[in-house]
């Protein structure tokens, strides 16, 4: 009798929570369903009565949102892949190889996950002034292409990797740049795909950065597109949240592929 | 001194020589765009930045002049700052203790919960995982005093209509509940893999002791799960000390009414680049970092003294 009762408040606080968390996502989308006049209407409609999918397009229309996702693809892609293999070599020589000055790196490394990237913002844009990188895909991706955390993670994982493959690989003949692409990485894919991952939807979400290296509307991406899409709507709502549903729907999707990566990564974070 | 054996093979230099190439793009990148910023923005605070001046006839654009620590006095004099620092103290002292405690709660739910995990785990994750350009965005509209669903929702129980995102009594607890939202599942995730870690063993010799759930829970949950909270209890501290962009959408691009949710990444953006005061910017930057710094110190520190109470 105590069982069912303690399991019957389990599930029902949990799933009261769920519905928290998933409420306002609901109310985005029920909102850029409607008309204007439905959207104020108080008390409020759930479900609105004609499902208007043309605010869709009006919202895609009133701002260049195919430039924008282009961007935001593009510039998503190119640091994910530039990420994973920087981020590959980096974290194979610090797991497999002896060299000069190992530990003195490492610790230089790990001091940089104490640097607020907002402290670097300044003299950020000093640099990318200088190069002559300011309104530039350069800026946006090039200093994206390295993750501090991703060489952690995968050091991790390259260390589990037995050195009898390696010592095998060079009797054969193989040199060490193939041995990492041909047996290091097919052996490491889930660690790879975590570190991708994280980068793909750093890169997607990232709004600070963007906002302050470019000025053209040519280079907005998706959460920049947006917040300059909010002064210009004002506050016709269904319009707004079509929009945000839009910015939030490919994180989304990729998610919904890809949760157990994603959260075992997360939870591996405070593991260690 | 004596040269370690290794130091002299032909291998260990041959090997040192291919990591190097290995390091390099990774090196040259966090040089240019980590490390060498982190010195300058010491070097910036101490000077006065022209956008573009005229220097014997010549114009030299982002022209540096060396003005001492005349930056940091006029920081410390400006009340705005004072009130950025103020107000992201606030918010981090509220903010921080209700997200951990949520997700204490929530991770130990999840815990016992072992059906439907993966939905609450999916609907726990979502705000997390999502821009948060988009998100306050939705916010905003929830907040919005006459059409918002959460005023809908507080009208229930008989709470006059709030003004969340113009009122300066509110502003601060409008973005507390919509981060609050947001990291609650993600805490609750790391805190949940940790319980999940921990020996079913106590469980079962506290049984035979005849404990209850709720005592297993206060002397063998939460003692083994330290480690967990700790670091969660740090990673949102740090996080939380950064807040900005929710504040920027939230309020359309202002700091809230009457500076009242200004914050000290606010103060950055706003002094660097609406104003071009980059001295000024950097300055700030660097009481940033010294804040953060010392948080990291006091991890450290502790980590290594305790926390851990076994393995």
């Amino acid at each position: 009798m105590r069982r069912i009762l303690w399991h019957s408040f389990l599930y029902l606080s949990l799933t009261a929570g769920a519905a928290l968390m998933l409420l306002p996502f609901f109310w985005m989308i029920s909102t850029s369903l409607k008309t204007l006049a439905e959207a104020l209407r108080m008390p409020p409609v759930w479900i609105p009565k004609a499902l208007h999918w043309e605010n869709y397009v009006l919202a895609w229309n009133a701002a260049p949102f195919g430039r924008y996702f282009f961007n935001s693809f593009f510039i998503a892609i190119t640091t994910t892949v530039g990420e994973v293999i920087t981020t590959i070599l980096a974290a194979y020589a610090f797991a497999k190889m002896e060299f000069f000055g190992k530990n003195f790196l490492f610790i230089l490394l790990l001091g940089t996950l104490m640097i607020p990237g907002q402290m670097l913002l300044v003299p950020n844009y000093v640099t990318i002034k200088r190069l002559g990188w300011y309104n530039t895909y350069w800026a946006l991706i090039i200093p994206w292409v390295v993750s501090v955390f991703g060489i952690f993670l995968l050091r991790q994982f390259f260390r589990t990797i037995p050195d009898e493959l390696w010592d095998a690989a060079r009797i054969d003949g193989c040199s060490r740049f193939r041995f990492i692409w041909r047996i290091v990485v097919p052996l490491s894919r889930p660690g790879i795909g975590t570190v991708a991952l994280f980068k793909f939807v750093g890169s997607w979400n990232a709004f600070l950065w963007v906002l302050i290296m470019t000025d053209k509307v040519e280079l907005r991406t998706v959460p920049v597109g947006l917040r300059f899409f909010m002064s210009d709507v004002g506050t016709n709502y269904p319009l707004l949240m079509a929009a945000a549903t839009m910015a939030i729907v490919p994180i989304l999707i990729l998610f919904f592929f890809t949760q157990r990566q994603f959260i075992q990564g997360v939870a591996r974070t405070g593991l260690k | 001194m004596r040269i370690p054996p290794r130091l002299r093979s032909r291998r260990y230099w041959l090997e040192t020589g291919q990591a190097y190439l290995y390091l390099l793009p990774a090196l040259a990148v966090l040089g240019v765009f980590v490390f060498y910023p982190f010195f300058n923005a010491f070097n910036i605070s101490f000077h006065k930045v022209y956008l573009v001046k005229r220097v014997g006839g010549r114009l030299i654009p982002l022209y540096m002049e060396y003005v001492g620590l005349s930056n940091f006095a006029r920081l410390f004099s400006d009340p705005i700052f004072i009130k950025a620092v103020r107000q992201t103290c606030i918010y981090v002292a509220i903010s921080v203790p209700i997200t951990i405690g949520l997700a204490l709660v929530l991770a130990t739910l999840l815990n016992e919960g072992l059906r439907l995990r993966p939905f609450y785990r999916l609907a726990y994750f979502m705000p997390y995982i999502t821009p948060v350009v988009a998100i306050a965005m939705v916010w905003q509209w929830i907040y919005n005093w006459k059409y918002g669903l959460l005023n809908y929702f507080l009208g229930f129980f008989g709470v006059d209509l709030i003004n969340w995102l113009n009122d300066p009594r509110f502003s601060l607890a409008a973005v507390i509940i919509m981060n609050v939202w947001r990291f609650v599942g993600y805490q609750a995730i790391i805190l949940l893999a940790g319980m999940q870690g921990i020996d079913r063993m106590y469980y079962e010799a506290a049984k035979v002791d005849g404990a209850t759930g709720l005592q297993a829970w206060r002397k063998i949950t939460i003692p083994l799960l330290t480690p967990q909270i700790f670091f969660v209890f740090i990673i949102s501290l740090i996080g939380s000390f950064k807040i900005f962009e929710e504040v920027l959408i939230l309020f359309n691009n202002t700091p809230g009414p009457l500076y009242s949710a200004m914050t000290m990444v606010y103060y950055i953006f706003d002094q660097g680049f609406n104003r071009f005061h980059f001295g000024r910017a950097a300055a700030a930057s660097v009481v940033l970092f010294g804040i953060i710094f010392l948080l990291t110190l006091f991890q450290i520190t502790v980590t290594q003294r305790r926390v851990h109470y076994e393995r």
